[in-house]
């Protein structure tokens, strides 16, 4: 009997680390393949690093900690940093639809720089409308040059969610006028694959909330194609990164969920790796902002926190380098990165039970209570009048013997 | 003295089934308001404490116990030998026999409807009512329960329903609607108590009783 389970774990061990052995290969085979075909990054990543006085060491504890969230094992701490410093190769034509650039704002400007902000610096941007220098038709040029130069081999990102209504008339852009409609579809034709970061371009966000006069929607809604989404309001750069280290290192894109999420970072639930959530279990809640549970650091279910509904990575690699996140920053988790957030998550500061529904301040134990006391009417009408006719008529529903 | 006969209405497992369903609901109605909108337990050290874990494994627990029981009272409506026919459900298809309930019901007229059928057609349309809403509230409780408990049949229930969950709006959707119909239970439960207490006295066959001993005192016809 223990032998058998010996033997089955030896089997079990041999067999994982030939699947790892296996996955090491392509993925040498596919960083050599992108070292060979791309051009060498503009501006390497180790010259970036040593200008901003971040040491190796530094970066070695970020690939280390970046392979841990890409749920690699360690043997392939090198290759992720191999990856990082090819970052750069991956020829990127990035747009911008219905939209406020803050996942631009959030990801590429910071005032103390960290490894994720140097690593994209390195982004080899072939057409980016916020960053570049070139305005009108050289604009809509530099967008042909890439779309000629790299055919089928950009990654194609985009920021911002898709009017839809009167044609996609609610969108015109550039010097020739065309809707956000037209430039995705043509540009989304060519591209090796197309990321949508932030919640804009991935579910709509707020342009889609209700009543969402333009028919907003997510580009895959919109266009009817294969997305790989990073939700978020802004979404958290590594979730971006590790997505294209993860198309460096094996060619491909990362596994999805059925919303077209990298499973990697948003397979588990904020509520399952919240730090409040011994709180939630033992029954201690925040009831006002600032009162001695909020100091205690108490959960924030009652404040509205719908890390029970939400699926990210938050609670594991927090932002700005690990510093901190929202929950432990002291507010709920708004649902940023799920569909129709706006909506479904509302209101944003109190449990879901105490949405209002339309347009008025009524709740639904609001308007179940008025159905109660409704029917409870009724039913004290029915039994008094059932009681005075069976008092006046004697054979009222009586059985005939008693007649 | 007219001849008055003990009939055998309910068989036991219907009994069971309906006494079972009863204690549910009532303990996760309670429950499921608590988790809705709970309440702080403040004092003590929070090592010590799991009134939120407690109450949300009890309502988990018998919200499993009502899907068994709505799975047995669904084999019993196809396969049992004795008296428990799904077809007493569609006892409403009987105009005839529904209007003249409506009239006895509203007090306009003293016929009574027809004891054909297990069900009268007003209560047979209230059943069917209350299936659709339990079948609901199984539904989005199995696909809540799925996002708890990452292991086994509730993982693979959750993965197999991730469609409906998403077509719910996700699982804050999926939450509302459990809670909408957690209301559609209460005023169930309210018109179905008042009528068979009202239906007890006015035809004096024992309603109430039936459903402990199993019997009605029905006049032979
Ligand atoms: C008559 C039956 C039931 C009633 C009245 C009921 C009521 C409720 C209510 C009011 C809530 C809170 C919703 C909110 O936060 O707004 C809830 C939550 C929940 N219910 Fe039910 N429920 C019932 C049956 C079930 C069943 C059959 C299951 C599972 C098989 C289930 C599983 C759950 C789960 C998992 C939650 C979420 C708790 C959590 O994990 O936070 N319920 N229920
Ligand atoms: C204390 C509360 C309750 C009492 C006194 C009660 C009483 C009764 C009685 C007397 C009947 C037989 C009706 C007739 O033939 O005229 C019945 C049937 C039934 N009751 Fe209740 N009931 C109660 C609560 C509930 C609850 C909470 C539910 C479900 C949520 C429920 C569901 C049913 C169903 C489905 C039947 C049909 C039985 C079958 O064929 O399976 N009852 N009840
Ligand atoms: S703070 Fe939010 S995510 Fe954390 S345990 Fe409480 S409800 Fe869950
Ligand atoms: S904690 Fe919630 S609201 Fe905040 S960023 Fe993460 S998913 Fe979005």
């Amino acid at each position: 009997m223990n032998r058998d389970f010996k033997k089955r774990d030896r089997e079990l061990e041999e067999r994982i680390s030939r699947d790892y052995q296996r996955m090491v290969k392509e993925c040498d085979l596919h960083l050599d393949l992108m070292e060979r075909e791309l051009p060498p990054p503009i501006e390497p990543l180790v010259e970036q690093l040593e200008s901003s006085g971040i040491s190796r060491r530094s970066f070695m504890k970020w690939s280390a900690a970046t392979t841990a969230a890409l749920m690699l094992p360690p043997i392939f701490k090198s290759r992720v940093a191999r990856a990082a410093e090819q970052f750069g190769r991956v020829p990127v034509v990035w747009l911008h639809f219905a939209e406020c650039t803050g996942c631009s704002e959030a990801l590429l400007r910071t005032s103390y720089p960290n490894i994720d902000d140097l690593i994209l610096e390195t982004l080899s941007l072939e057409y980016h409308e916020t960053l570049m220098a070139a305005a009108g038709y050289q604009a809509e040029e530099n967008l042909e040059k890439a779309l000629h130069d790299f055919p089928g081999k950009f990654i194609c990102v985009i920021e911002g969610a898709l009017p839809t209504g009167l044609n996609g008339k609610y969108l015109t852009l550039g010097a020739k006028g065309r809707t956000g409609m037209e430039i995705a579809r043509e540009v989304t034709s060519k591209a090796a694959a197309v990321i949508c970061i932030g919640s804009c371009s991935s579910f709509g966000n707020v342009q889609a909330a209700k009543p969402n006069p333009t028919d907003a929607k997510g580009i895959s809604d919109a266009l009817g194609i294969q997305t790989v989404n990073i939700p978020g309001c802004p979404p958290n750069p590594i979730n971006f990164i590790g997505t294209i280290l993860h198309y460096l290192m094996f060619g491909a894109l990362p596994p999805l969920d059925s919303l077209g999420r990298p499973i990697w970072a948003y397979g588990k639930r904020i509520h399952d790796y919240c730090e409040r959530r011994p709180h939630y279990d033992a029954g201690e809640f925040v009831e006002e902002w600032g009162d001695s549970g909020a100091q205690k650091g108490w959960c924030l279910y009652k404040m509205g926190c719908k890390g029970p509904y939400t699926y990210a990575n938050c609670a594991k690699v927090r932002f700005n380098d690990g510093v901190s996140w929202p929950i432990m920053g002291g507010h709920g988790c708004m649902g940023c990165v799920e569909p129709n957030f706006w909506d479904t998550m509302a209101p944003l500061e109190k449990p879901i039970a105490e949405k209002t529904f339309g347009g008025g301040e009524k709740t639904v134990d609001d308007i179940g209570k008025i159905l109660a006391g409704v029917t409870a009417a009724g039913i004290a009408t029915h039994g008094t009048v059932s009681y005075i006719k069976r008092h006046n008529q004697k054979d009222f529903a009586k059985p005939e013997d008693e007649v | 003295m007219p001849d008055i006969k003990m009939k055998k209405e309910w068989w036991l497992s219907i009994r069971l089934i309906h006494w079972s369903v009863v204690i549910s609901v009532f303990t996760l109605l309670i429950s499921g308001f608590y988790i809705a909108t709970p309440i702080t337990f403040g004092s003590g050290a929070t090592p010590d404490k799991f009134y939120m874990g407690n109450i949300r494994s009890i309502h988990t627990f018998f919200g499993a116990f009502l899907t068994f029981l709505m799975l047995w009272r669904a084999y019993l409506g196809l396969f049992a030998k004795f008296h428990a026919r799904w077809t007493d459900l569609l006892a409403w298809t009987d105009l005839d026999n529904l209007i003249t309930q409506i009239r006895f019901y509203l007090l306009l007229s003293e016929k009574k409807p027809s004891h054909r059928y297990q069900y009268g057609p007003l209560q047979a349309l209230a059943y069917n009512g209350l299936i659709f809403l339990q079948i609901m509230i199984i539904l989005t409780g199995l696909i809540m329960v799925g996002a708890n408990i990452h292991a086994g049949l509730s993982l693979w229930l959750g993965n197999f329903l991730k469609p409906v969950e998403i077509a719910m709006g996700g699982l804050a959707g999926v939450r509302m609607i459990h809670h909408i119909i957690a209301w559609g239970f209460i005023l169930f439960i309210m018109v179905h108590v008042y009528m068979a207490v009202w239906i007890d006295i006015v035809y004096k066959e024992g309603t109430i009783s039936s459903m402990i001993s199993g019997r009605v005192f029905r006049k032979a016809e």
